[in-house]
């Protein structure tokens, strides 16, 4: 018999099979190939069987089960290699983002790579995808990032734009995240505005996909009863997916993603690779998100630690200023009682002494300079008081007052002007009155000096918010002749007892006072503004009550 | 004349406030110590007591609650060279305080202003 397929030739050329592609040479010379690539398709083949049939052979009936059964195991190995083939594709791509995932520790970073993942041609080829998650209190899932075009024109851009730039997943993630993240989210911020669903409404379709730990396709949303009309209506279509991200029995969020534009079908494959994609997404989210509180945790800690260092470094100033303080007390009490002694016999002498008498002048100045000594011991036991802290609820108005009265009777000249206005009802503050004291005496009396006898001191109270102003204004007599004015010691830039004692005034002040400001008026003077907190440090409920001393 | 005891560990200043407040016209005794001021208020009556804070190897405020205990009408005027002791409890059982300075004038006016109030008060009541 002669037969019209070359199935029984054991090499063959061009001529005789028609259906063997040039790239396909070696089936020339294959008859066990050929056969099994085109003999069994080959309508040659088929007419070869038929009329083997007719002509009675015994063996036709069983060549033709024998082909049938084969081109049967054929059908389904190409079924399974294509399976297979797009199993492996899919493995690769949740592998790239599986390592894609493991890379950036932002949430914008991860949700970008995600949502990528979701959309981008080379992933899913989803049109859109929504992220909905759970906020920190977990009582609401909250529309956070939508990824995808809005319109067709923008699709068509989008697509284009694609297709131009071969990315790899990583590149287009970055490429999102550097160039359309912030654009995204404002561009879907109506949708995602009203995308808040409460994690206690059970009934809600995104939470039962959460509680069921399962994607959803929905399909027919406007018709489907379990699904809330709103939320169709805000997504503009019928047929959406809902993936649930869990990440160890915690909830994540959900996504939503649809094929808004190109309407295409979401099929079962589709769902459960996306649902593959969703856990390590979850489990990225919920890192990113720890990462992000762990941050913020160590940011509170590094600042905890700050201040715990200043205070450490304050205790250690106060502890050094206390001893310098017990020092200078010590010795000023071992050289008052000889300097007592001594200026004491030497009033007494002077008091009996002829008016004439040549040891008059000695005696005088014997009690000058006693005098002028006792003044640098007082000064000193004052300091050596003052660092030592008196730390309670103190009225500012007595303060002031004190130190006010206290300057006036030590330090009026003829043309002084005193003010003193306090402001009336003051709450009582937690401060060191005597440290306070101290700071402000100093300031008086330095600035004072810079005066003379002529010109105006202000000293005044005031209630703000928070605090306690004290507002000290120095005002010098203005002649207009011509001559410089008063030049105002600066705190730490004097010579060096006062530029030591006002650099301490400068540190007890800034530890005490919320703030404290020095604004200079050149020739007309200066003002000082201490603020006092109302609360002392970490007193947060605590009410203030009336001043105890 | 009135009789004031002078009780301060140091000798000068014990001679200085002899000097000084017998010229005012006081009659003065002194004491360097606690035991003595004790000895010396049992055996004799004064009108007032000048009282160190700090004595060698005792407090004056110590002998100063003594006093107050059981001489209660006796007044006491603290002298130091310690301002800060104004803010000390014990020290607000005295009559006065004075910081002590070479310039005797402030010690001399406490002294008139506290024997003052105490010739309105009446005799102190000896129990010591």
């Amino acid at each position: 018999m002669e037969w019209k397929c070359c199935w029984a030739t054991e090499e063959v050329t061009g001529s005789e099979c028609p259906f063997i592609e040039p790239c396909e040479a070696d089936l020339y010379v294959s008859l066990e190939r050929r056969f099994i690539a085109k003999c069994l398709e080959c309508p040659r083949m088929e007419e070869d069987l038929g009329r083997l049939s007719e002509s009675g052979q015994p063996a036709a009936p069983l060549l033709r089960i024998l082909v049938d059964e084969i081109r049967r195991q054929k059908a389904r190995m190409d079924s399974m290699s294509a399976f297979l083939d797009n199993m492996n594709m899919e493995a690769r791509f949740l592998h790239e983002i599986g390592v894609v995932l493991q890379t950036p520790l932002g949430l914008d970073e991860v949700l970008s790579v995600a949502l990528t993942a979701f959309t981008a041609g080379k992933g899913f080829g989803m049109n859109r995808a929504f992220l909905l998650l759970a906020d920190k209190e977990r009582r609401f899932l909250k529309g956070t990032l939508g990824v995808g075009p809005r319109d067709y024109q923008e699709a068509w851009e989008i697509w284009d734009e694609v297709s131009r730039n071969d990315f790899s997943l990583k590149e287009m993630a970055k490429h999102f995240f550097d160039m359309k993240l912030s654009a995204e989210k404002d561009k879907f911020h109506d949708i995602l505005e009203q995308l808040t669903v409460s994690l206690g409404d059970q009934s809600h379709i995104l939470n039962k996909a959460l509680l069921e730990r399962r994607p959803i396709l929905v399909e027919d949303a406007s018709k489907n009863p379990d699904v809330d009309p709103l939320l169709a209506r805000i997504l503009g279509v019928d047929t959406f997916l809902i993936l649930p991200l869990i990440s160890r029995n915690r909830r994540i969020g959900v996504i939503l993603a649809d094929n808004f534009i190109t309407r295409r079908q979401i099929t079962a494959q589709d769902v459960k690779s996306m649902e593959t994609l969703t856990f390590p997404v979850a489990f990225a989210i919920e890192r990113a998100s720890l990462y992000e509180r762990l941050h913020e945790d160590l940011r509170k800690l590094t600042r905890a630690n700050t201040k715990l260092l200043e205070q450490q470094e304050l205790i250690v100033r106060m502890e050094k200023l206390a001893l310098l303080g017990k020092i200078t007390s010590s010795i000023s009490h071992s050289i008052r009682n000889p300097l007592m002694v001594i200026g004491g016999f030497a009033r007494s002498l002077l008091r009996d002494i002829p008016p004439d008498d040549p040891k008059k002048e000695s005696l005088e100045t014997i009690v000058r300079e006693a005098r002028l000594l006792e003044d640098a011991l007082n000064e000193a036991l004052s300091y050596a008081d003052s660092v030592l802290p008196a730390l309670d609820r103190w009225d500012v108005n007595q303060l002031v007052g004190n130190v006010f009265r206290e300057v006036r009777r030590n330090l009026a000249g003829d043309r002084m002007n005193f003010i003193l206005e306090l402001s009336p009802d003051l709450p009582a503050i937690y401060t060191d009155y005597r440290q306070i004291a101290y700071c402000i005496k100093k300031l008086l009396r330095y600035n004072m000096e810079v005066m003379g006898s002529e010109g105006e001191l202000y000293m005044g109270t005031s209630l703000e918010p928070d605090c306690i102003l004290i507002e000290i204004r120095f005002s010098p007599e203005q002649h207009g002749d011509g001559e410089d004015g008063a030049v105002f010691p600066r705190l730490g830039e004097e010579d060096e007892t006062k530029g030591m004692e006002l650099s301490i005034c400068r540190v007890i002040l800034e530890n005490y006072c919320k703030s404290f400001n020095v604004e200079e008026y050149g020739r007309n003077g200066r003002r000082y503004s201490l603020r006092l907190p109302l609360k002392k440090e970490g007193e947060d409920h605590e009410q203030d009550s009336g001043g105890r001393r | 004349m009135s009789r004031i005891l002078v009780v301060d560990d140091e000798s000068s200043i014990r001679l200085l406030y002899s000097h000084e407040l017998a010229d005012e016209g006081y009659e003065i005794a002194t004491a360097a110590n606690a035991v003595d001021a004790v000895e010396l208020l049992r055996r004799d009556d004064f009108d007032l007591i000048l009282l160190d804070i700090k004595l060698k190897n005792e407090s004056g405020l110590e002998l100063l609650q003594r006093i107050v205990k059981e001489r209660h009408n006796l007044p006491v005027i603290l002298c130091t060279a310690f301002s800060c002791y104004k803010d000390d409890f014990s020290a607000w059982l005295a009559d006065g305080y004075v910081v002590k300075s070479s310039d005797l004038q402030e010690l001399k006016d406490e002294i008139r202003r506290v024997l003052a109030k105490k010739s309105s008060r009446g005799p102190t009541h000896k129990v010591m």
